[in-house]
């Protein structure tokens, strides 16, 4: 009987299950896209400070004094009260369509919103209001990997409408041939449209630190906008916009530099500005701040790379994602010591570096969602094995260092924790995104 | 892992039992084989739809176990898999079981259940090859005499589960791709 019946669960395994065909599934969430056009003058009518929101997609993030200012991806921005960082208190939200970025001088918030730069004086956080506008000074840009336009229906007058898209996602499963062969997913037409303002314009979602001095504040390492002498230096997907804030509301187009393709973040240090793309670092020299100079380019591989500088030594984060298409996830220390001739110190291997802050020795850098990782950066040889602690359990965009605290914002929310003891990152707050 | 620890509790248990039936000296028992993984795969790749392809992959596996009585053996078995995109390592459970007693020519039975790791896999920058649970049961001929070394055939099913992260395109929030791989494995082998 036992002999018996192991010969029949034998046979069953070996041959009702018999199969030789194998079955590999790759599923795909993709992003559809599907064009929207929005007139201008509603988006420039719909500037309007509201009561406080709560966080639902932050952005970017900037400080100053005792407020902070996060972006709401392509909505405004939130004012909020961080006098006492463990109790931050949402004060208003200024509605400001098509916002990615911020830079505050003195009581004047600039913000971008789509085609135009917009000036607010912040003297009552309660209710700012709009003191001055550029118009029509950004031609293109991305949120999240999908690009906006201007659209010029009347004969090159590109006065009249933004063409955005409506994202969905869509998960899709396709039978493969069970080997990595790169499938290129097959465009529809509003992703090929996508697709090709990609190839020609490239630029991602911002920040970097822009640390000019006296009264401007500090943003994260992923800005695309930043503040030097009397100067708003701006980096669209091709060119460097110089704005004199001289008289600061009432912001003017003093210049325009042509880059390149695919420009995103721009870090000023010292009297240079680090300007990344997704195929390499720009150094300008910023002497003259009306009329950077570009000294050099240092050439990487394809990848977004936020860069922060200290002394002599830049940090450069490339990762792989949905606007870069590179395949490297790392941070190259670069010797710039030189600035016109930058050299490669060394690269470390990461998991999907995104923004970075140092406080030297220390360096915090976000991985994403792999977390915040501290590493002590003192030898510039060995950064790896001196991970002195990993944070997991968030998502981490970009990174703010104030020393005594560090500031954090991931699409889960935003974290602010206590560094006197970098080992041991004590949370004072979060403010988790609502859903 | 549990649940291979279990089927390996189980064999031992069973063998125990059977091992009561009559007087028997439990032996060592190994067996060593080589042969290829034999297959097909239907995908659809851009335009070209429902593509046929015939796939071949080298296994190498020894298996160590204990004879618990005439017909029965237990023990482990390590593997290395070559597909053609990943490098497998199964540990699984095993057992041999003599179906028919011939004399020179007897059929048998295999079972190997356990887990593919993928610990000397290396990924193309961007791909992260993770590994899955195995199966693999089969029939086979074992030549030579009773209680003595063999040489051996064995037909056998053999699948083998992954997931691949992959890297994500231009539109894309997530790829990841799961395969199970269906072969028809054939080797050839010594059971000493």
């Amino acid at each position: 009987m036992k002999a018996g019946f192991l010969h029949l669960l034998l046979f069953i395994v070996a041959f009702v299950s018999w199969s030789c065909n194998d079955q590999c599934t790759e599923t795909r969430i993709t992003r559809r896209l599907t064009p929207i056009s929005r007139p201008l003058a509603e988006i420039r009518s719909s500037v309007r400070t509201e009561a406080a929101h709560t966080l639902k997609k932050p952005g970017k993030m900037y400080v100053k004094g005792n407020y902070l200012f996060i972006n709401e991806i392509k909505e405004g921005i939130h004012i909020i009260d961080n006098s006492n960082p463990a109790a931050p208190n949402f004060i208003s939200f200024i509605n400001i369509p098509g916002n990615g970025d911020i830079a505050v001088k003195g009581n004047i918030l600039y913000a971008d919103s789509f085609s135009d730069l917009v000036a607010l004086d912040i003297s009552d956080v309660n209710a700012p209001k709009e003191v001055g506008r550029v118009n029509n000074v950004f031609q293109t840009g991305q949120f999240d990997g999908v690009w906006w336009t201007m659209t010029a229906p009347n004969a090159g007058i590109q006065d009249n409408a933004i063409t955005d898209y409506k994202v969905e996602y869509v998960t899709e499963t396709v039978s493969t041939n069970c080997e990595e062969n790169i499938m290129y997913p097959i465009l529809n037409s509003a992703t090929a449209m996508s697709f090709s303002d990609m190839a020609f314009f490239r630029g991602k979602s911002a920040s970097s630190s822009s640390n000019s001095g006296g009264t401007s504040g500090k943003a994260g390492s992923m800005s695309r906008f930043a503040l030097h002498d009397n100067f708003l230096y701006t980096v669209s997907q091709s060119s460097l916009h110089l704005f004199n804030i001289s008289k600061p509301s009432s912001p003017s187009d003093f210049s325009t530099i042509n880059l390149g393709w695919n420009i995103e973040t721009i870090f000023p240090y010292k009297n240079k500005l680090f300007i990344g793309s997704s195929t390499g670092m720009f150094i300008y020299d910023n002497s003259n701040p009306s009329a950077p100079q570009q000294l050099s380019v240092f050439q990487h591989g394809n990848a977004c790379d936020p860069v922060v500088v200290h002394d002599d030594i830049a940090y450069v984060t490339l990762r792989t994602g949905t606007a870069c298409a590179g395949t490297q996830n790392q941070m190259d220390l670069v010797d710039v010591s030189d600035a016109s001739s930058p050299q490669l110190i060394r690269s470390y291997q990461m998991q999907n570096p995104h923004g970075l802050s140092i406080d030297f020795p220390i360096l915090y850098l976000c991985e994403g969602e792999f977390g915040l990782k501290i590493f002590n950066a003192e030898d510039k040889m060995d950064i790896e094995s001196k991970l002195l602690a990993h944070f997991k359990d968030m998502d981490a965009y970009d990174v703010i260092s104030l020393g005594k605290t560090v500031l954090v914002i991931g699409k889960d929310g935003f974290y602010q924790y206590d560094a006197s003891d970098v080992k041991n990152l004590r949370l004072l707050s979060k403010i988790p995104v609502s859903k | 892992m549990k649940v291979f620890s279990q089927l390996l509790i189980c064999f031992l248990l069973s063998g125990s039992l059977l091992a009561q039936e009559n007087t028997f000296k439990r032996r060592y028992v190994n067996h060593t084989e080589f042969g290829g993984l034999f297959g097909r795969v239907k995908s659809s790749y851009g335009y070209q739809q429902n593509a046929v392809e015939s796939k071949a992959s080298i296994t190498a596996q020894i298996y160590n176990g204990l004879q618990l009585n005439k017909s029965l053996s237990a023990g482990v078995t390590a593997g290395m898999d070559w597909y053609k995109t990943a490098l497998v390592n199964p540990l699984a459970a095993g057992m041999r079981y003599d179906l028919f007693k011939g004399k020179s020519a007897r059929l048998f039975g295999t079972l190997d259940a356990g887990y593919g790791f993928t610990w000397f896999h290396q990924d193309t920058d961007g791909y992260k090859t993770k590994g899955g649970w195995m199966l693999n049961p089969g029939v086979g001929v074992k030549y030579g005499k009773p209680g003595g070394n063999a040489f051996t055939i064995v037909f056998s099913y053999k699948r083998q589960e992954l997931h691949v992260d992959k890297p994500l395109w231009y539109d894309q929030q997530v790829r990841f791709e799961e395969r199970i791989y269906n072969r028809l494995a054939l080797r050839l082998g010594m059971y000493l």
